[in-house]
Order: C-alpha cells, then sequence, then structure tokens
C-alpha cells in the first residue's frame, strides 16, 4: 500500500489587496500539490508565478490582508497528524459572483490566534524553512551562533545553552562550514553569501524537522558556490531522507535534486509529475509553459551556434487581472486553430495524462 | 580588419581602507588592489565577456574604464584617445561614447522620475535638440528596445525587471553610445526575461554595431553572447581567449572549475568528470592579503597535485600572461 502523503495542498488559495487598483492580487490561486515521504519536489516557475507564497501559506507566515483564504493543507508527520489550516471558514467569509471571489471578509486576528496555535508545534520543529535571502534573515544584532542556539532550545528536547551549543557546532560543522567554532560568534555581515546560506540551513535542520522547504538556495551566488550548495544539499538529502521542497528559477538544479517536479504560473500549477519525465527533451508530452522555459535556457547546441535564445515574449501574467481562458493564452506558441477558442475562453484543469504526470493544456485534451 | 576600440593596459585600481581613529598616518592605511594589472583590447563590433567570482573585481574595471573611477596606475585608449587621465569636463563628451548598463537597477534609475523624464534627461544632457526632436529620439528608441509607448508614464516602480533593463539600455542608446559596460544586466531576472534581453543586446549589436564589455556570473549566457571572454581571479585576469575555446579547452585550473561547476550541477553524470578537477581544497581566501606568487594557488588542484610546487609561491614569479596563440592568453605556470 502507498503511504499516505506528508504535504497534501488541495486547492490551496492566497490573495492580497491592492488598495491602489483596488482589486484583488491572487497571488496563489488553486494551487493542488502532494508531496510522498522522503522526496525531493521542485517548484519551478517565472517570479511572481506564486512558488513563495505557497511556501510561506504552508508555514503561516503571511501576514498581510487578506492572505490565506481558502484550501486544505493535510500534514502528517511521525509525530503529528493535522490540517495546518483547520477552522479556516470560521473566519472567512467569501461573497462571489460568477463564480470569481469579488469580497472577502476576514477575521484577521482571530484567524491568525487560530494560525499561531495550530502552527506551534509545527513550524520550525516539523516544518522548517531556508529563505530567499539568507543575509536579511538573520537578526543583523546577534551572532549566528546565538541564532542556531536559540532554534535548537525551541524548538528540541535539548533546553540547556552548553547542549544546543555544542549541538549547534555539530550542525555548522556538518554543512561544512570552515571553523565552526569560529563562525559561532560571528555576525550575519561577517560571513559570506554561500556561508550565510550554509547557515541558515544547519539553523533549519538542526531541529530536525520532517519537512524541509527550500527557498531558492542557491540563487545570488557564484557559480562555484552554487554547484558546493548542490552538492552540500545532495549529501544531506541522502544523509537524513528528509522530504524537501525545492523552490527555485534555475531548472539545472532542479533537474539535479528533484523527483518530481511542478511548474507554476500565474498562481497555479500548470504541470506537475515525476521531474526525470517532464525535463527529459524527448518527451513529447510537456506544458508549451514548461517547454518555452527549458527553451529559453541557453543550451549548448545553441552556444555553438550563436542562435538566438527562445524567448517566450511578453510578460509574467499580471495575477489582478486574470483573464477568461487559459492563463498563459497571451504568451502560448502553441496554440492551434481547432483549440483556440477553447484556450481563450475556458481554463483547463489538471489533468492526469500518464500515470502520475499531470497537465493543463487543452493540446492534450481530447 | 576591424578597429580597437578599447585597450587596457596594466590597469590598477587599488582602494585604500582606513582603520581607526588615527588612520591619517599612512601606516594605518591599507591598500586593496581590486583591480590588479589587467591588460586586454576590445574590437569594434564585438563583446567581450568578464567573469569571476564575486568580489573579483569585475565592476570594478568596467567603472574604471568609463572613469567613474578614479584609475591608480595604467593606461585606458579609448577610440585611439588615451583617456587615462583627461580632464572632467572632456570626460562629459566621451561619456556620450562610452556608457553603462548598472547592475542594480532600483538604484541607477531615479525613482521619482517618469520613464520619459529619464530618456529625455540623458538625451538633453549631451545633445542640444528640440523638444520635438527629443520625442522622436524617445519614440526611436522605444521600439528600438521594444518597450511600449504606454510605459513612458510610468515611474520605475511600476515596471517589471525586463521593462527597467529595456529603460536602461534605452537610455544608453539616447546618448549615441557605442561602448556599452553592461554589468550583470541579466541577474536577477528570470530565464524567459533573460532570453529576451539577451536577445535585446544581440539585435542591437547588429543593427549600430556596438561593442559590449558584457560582465556577469551567469556563464553560459556570457558564451552564448561573448567573442571573446576573460576570466578573472582576485583583481588579476588568469585567462583570456575566444569564447569557444575557453569554455571547452581552458588552460588555467580556475576557469577548468567554474565551467565544471556549472556542469556538475546540471547532471550526475558530469558530477564524476568534475570532481576529478576539482580534488583541491578550497581554502578561504583574504582579498586584503593575497598570497604571495600565484594568487589561486592555495585553492588550486594543480598546485596540489604536484606536490606543491615552490614556483607557485614565489613572490618574485607570479604567474603573467602567457600567449598561447590563436588568441589565447593564460596566466599559470603549469597551464592544463
Amino acid at each position: 500500500m502507498r503511504t499516505p502523503p506528508i504535504l497534501k495542498i488541495e486547492d490551496l488559495r492566497t490573495y492580497f489587496y491592492s488598495r491602489s487598483k483596488q482589486a484583488f492580487i491572487r497571488s496563489v490561486d488553486g494551487v493542488s500539490l502532494e508531496m510522498a515521504k522522503g522526496e525531493t519536489l521542485g517548484i519551478v516557475g517565472e517570479s511572481g508565478s506564486g512558488k513563495s507564497i505557497t511556501a510561506l501559506s504552508i508555514l503561516g507566515l503571511i501576514s498581510a490582508g487578506p492572505g490565506v483564504i481558502s484550501g486544505k493543507i493535510g500534514f502528517q508527520s511521525d509525530r503529528i497528524q493535522k490540517d495546518l489550516l483547520q477552522d479556516l471558514g470560521d473566519f472567512v467569509k467569501l461573497t462571489t459572483r460568477d463564480g470569481k471571489i469579488m469580497e472577502v471578509t476576514k477575521d484577521v486576528v482571530g484567524w491568525e490566534r487560530n494560525a499561531e496555535r495550530t502552527m506551534s508545534e509545527v513550524r520550525g520543529k516539523e516544518i522548517a524553512m531556508t529563505f530567499q535571502n539568507p543575509k536579511s534573515s538573520f537578526n543583523p544584532f546577534t551572532s549566528v551562533g546565538k541564532q542556531i542556539t536559540e532554534a535548537i532550545r525551541l524548538h528540541t528536547s535539548i533546553k540547556t545553552e552548553q547542549g544546543a551549543k555544542e549541538r549547534a557546532l555539530a550542525w555548522l560543522d556538518r554543512v561544512k562550514i570552515d571553523s565552526p567554532r569560529l563562525r559561532f560568534d560571528n555576525y550575519p555581515y561577517g560571513l559570506s553569501g554561500g556561508m550565510c546560506q550554509r547557515a541558515m540551513i544547519a539553523m533549519a535542520l538542526a531541529s530536525e524537522p520532517s519537512f524541509l522547504i527550500a527557498d531558492e538556495p542557491t540563487t545570488g551566488l557564484d557559480a562555484t558556490i552554487q554547484s558546493k550548495i548542490v552538492d552540500l544539499l545532495v549529501e544531506l538529502k541522502s544523509e537524513l531522507g528528509i522530504t524537501t521542497m525545492l523552490i527555485s528559477h534555475d531548472i539545472s538544479i532542479i533537474s539535479r535534486l528533484s523527483d518530481s517536479l511542478a511548474v507554476m504560473y500565474g498562481g497555479t500549477v500548470f504541470e506537475c509529475g515525476p521531474a526525470k519525465q517532464i525535463l527529459s527533451t524527448g518527451s513529447e508530452s510537456k506544458h508549451p509553459y514548461t517547454s518555452a522555459l527549458l527553451t529559453s535556457i541557453p543550451s549548448a547546441e545553441n552556444i555553438k551556434k550563436k542562435g538566438y535564445l527562445q524567448a517566450i515574449e511578453g510578460d509574467v501574467l499580471d495575477t489582478i487581472n486574470i483573464p477568461e481562458g487559459c492563463r498563459f493564452y497571451s504568451r502560448c506558441n502553441r496554440v492551434t486553430e481547432k483549440i483556440r477558442d477553447k484556450c481563450a475562453r475556458q481554463e483547463p484543469d489538471l489533468r492526469e495524462i500518464e500515470k502520475g504526470h499531470k497537465l493543463r493544456c487543452w493540446l492534450y485534451f481530447d | 580588419m576591424t578597429k580597437t576600440i578599447l585597450e587596457v593596459i596594466d590597469l590598477k585600481k587599488h582602494f585604500t581602507h582606513r582603520k581607526g581613529l588615527f588612520s591619517f598616518f599612512k601606516e594605518q592605511q591599507q591598500s586593496i588592489p581590486a583591480v590588479d594589472g589587467a591588460s586586454f583590447y576590445l574590437k569594434e563590433n564585438e563583446t567581450l565577456g568578464l567573469v569571476g567570482e564575486s568580489g573579483c573585481g569585475k565592476t570594478t574595471i568596467g567603472r574604471t574604464i568609463l572613469r567613474l573611477e578614479k584609475p591608480t596606475s595604467g593606461k585606458i585608449i579609448f577610440d585611439g584617445k588615451d583617456i587615462t587621465s583627461i580632464p572632467t569636463d572632456q570626460l562629459r563628451q566621451l561619456r556620450s561614447q562610452m556608457q553603462m548598463i548598472f547592475q542594480d537597477l532600483d538604484a541607477a534609475l531615479n525613482p521619482k522620475m517618469h520613464v520619459r523624464d529619464i530618456l529625455s534627461e540623458a538625451i538633453t544632457v549631451h545633445h542640444r535638440i528640440s523638444d520635438a526632436e527629443v520625442d522622436k529620439r524617445i519614440s526611436d528608441l522605444l521600439e528600438q528596445v521594444k518597450l511600449k509607448k504606454s510605459k513612458l508614464s510610468s515611474f520605475p516602480h511600476e515596471l517589471s525587471g525586463g521593462e527597467k533593463r529595456r529603460v536602461s539600455v534605452a537610455r544608453v542608446l539616447s546618448v549615441g553610445a557605442k561602448f556599452i559596460v553592461a554589468d550583470e544586466p541579466t541577474s536577477a531576472l528570470d530565464v524567459s526575461i533573460q532570453a529576451q534581453v539577451v536577445n535585446l543586446l544581440r539585435q542591437l549589436q547588429n543593427q549600430i554595431g556596438l561593442s559590449y564589455l558584457f560582465i556577469s556570473h551567469d556563464l553560459r549566457v556570457v558564451e552564448l553572447i561573448s567573442h571573446k571572454v576573460a576570466v578573472m581571479y582576485l583583481g588579476k585576469i588568469v585567462e583570456i581567449g575566444l569564447s569557444d575555446r575557453i569554455a571547452s579547452k581552458a588552460r588555467h585550473p580556475y576557469t577548468h572549475i567554474l565551467w565544471s561547476s556549472l556542469l556538475e550541477k546540471q547532471s550526475k553524470e558530469t558530477e564524476q568528470k568534475a570532481k576529478s578537477v576539482r580534488a583541491g581544497r578550497w581554502g578561504v581566501f583574504d582579498f586584503e592579503r593575497p598570497t604571495a606568487g600565484c594568487r589561486f594557488a592555495p585553492r588550486c588542484p594543480v598546485y596540489e597535485s604536484r606536490g606543491k610546487p615552490t614556483i607557485c609561491t614565489d613572490a618574485a614569479s607570479e604567474p603573467r600572461l602567457k600567449d598561447l596563440g590563436g588568441a589565447h592568453q593564460v596566466a599559470c605556470h603549469f597551464p592544463l
């Protein structure tokens, strides 16, 4: 029998309100994902496609309004089984017209209090996250070692200062920071970008969570340092067997680390399935957006030919005015006459076309 | 034969770092060699890619060539004219021919100016033309960089990353520059938008015959866009050559590591191949006190595997760029 998924997101919606435009920004608009225990799920997509907001929603870290307004996030680890968004319905009232959400009334204070109660035993202990910009996510006024120690004392059974310090040092060593004893007392500004990223990973893993969210672990780092961080992640993955959600817009990293892959665009999942199957060059059944993303990376042949890159024309979808029909329609280069009408009018749903491989495109639906 | 538009000879830029209250005493000032003797040339209508880790002095080279920083020593010859120490009043004239696309666009575009004002200011600073002509010039520019006309009345913060890039490219073109230093023009952009910007830069090169000094740490983009590539390490150029030779037949260990780290990230199959080269330990390097002799020696796998030859760490014999033929130069005692 298949083990139940450790994380199951169903129809997650996270909206923000733009006062100047008087409209909702639909950052995450109906995301459904499933993650099996021990697997690494890579999430790719352009900026603004809702990758990070999905991650923050899982951890209940969205503070601007209205925030998470509907959905279910089932989390099932060895220690804890619960819906991270439980009782959400009690605090949110949605007014819909023609299937569109027109107004949201949310008891933000009540919901946050409820979320804090639910998340207190999950966040940091069960689900840990490394943030996009490690340099600015550390507290600049406290030494890195102190911050890791604090996390350990808060989240694990080790409560003594000395014990926590030992553990922090062990983790700093494990993420291959040179002379951890020396670095322990460093402030974040004294660490290089790569080292900060390592310290961040150490801090996230020190409390031995069963689920890790790594948000853009390699952006802004040099190529040589990037490959080191990837090395480290590969090593930790095989040693700890931790379930990881890896967010990145660098497809080469995703292809190296992930077992499965989800491609996001405009707040929804466009394609998900086994990473190998989606990324292999031979496979024909690919979402037009996925293949466009892949061809816009300079490939070896392209460099040899000195050809122009195949760019996706236009800009990332404006999530305020989501068009009727497919979200990618205006930029898609594979619309055929047969389905043009459907693409413009009706939004495709996420359907399974092969075993374990789902996508959202009329091209593959008969 | 095409003309050489830019020649840089043994360019040095040292910054002084003051420490403590009594730093005005010379002894307490520390000199940081950000660029320490770089020489290269760039032909018209060509692109020279400049790669290296952050902090190795790529941006400083670009800024010094444009005379945004005062060079410590060396020579910069632009269009047959020595511009190393020309006075500031002549600099303005010069700047209409050489321009820079800055890395951080949020800082480079005035947040309180409309796109139209940003562009028209650049034009009117350098050319005295009527308002009607300015308008015409702006609409030409927009067409060149493929930006919508409606964006003219937006503020920079209302634009997306790709659009901001286009505005900065338009601003550079507006003054009629021939030589452009593009400092990380594709960093912090999505792959799809990155492809748009790279295509735009190359189209412009073909149309108006621009020359670029393309600074980036995205190796694949550099390889694609550049005719020649220079690899920097701690303020020195360690290897320079045609881009396909640098990528596939690198002779300097550092270049080799750079390009193999790219492969390694991509797939497991190339991992072993890359690991064999990357056997050397990666110590922490100190920019303020570079090691004597070859700067790369503490991190170099060749140095390690050859049993730490003394020539590498001998202060008297720092490797110089040696010609290997085919416009390929490398600064290493034991090229691969």
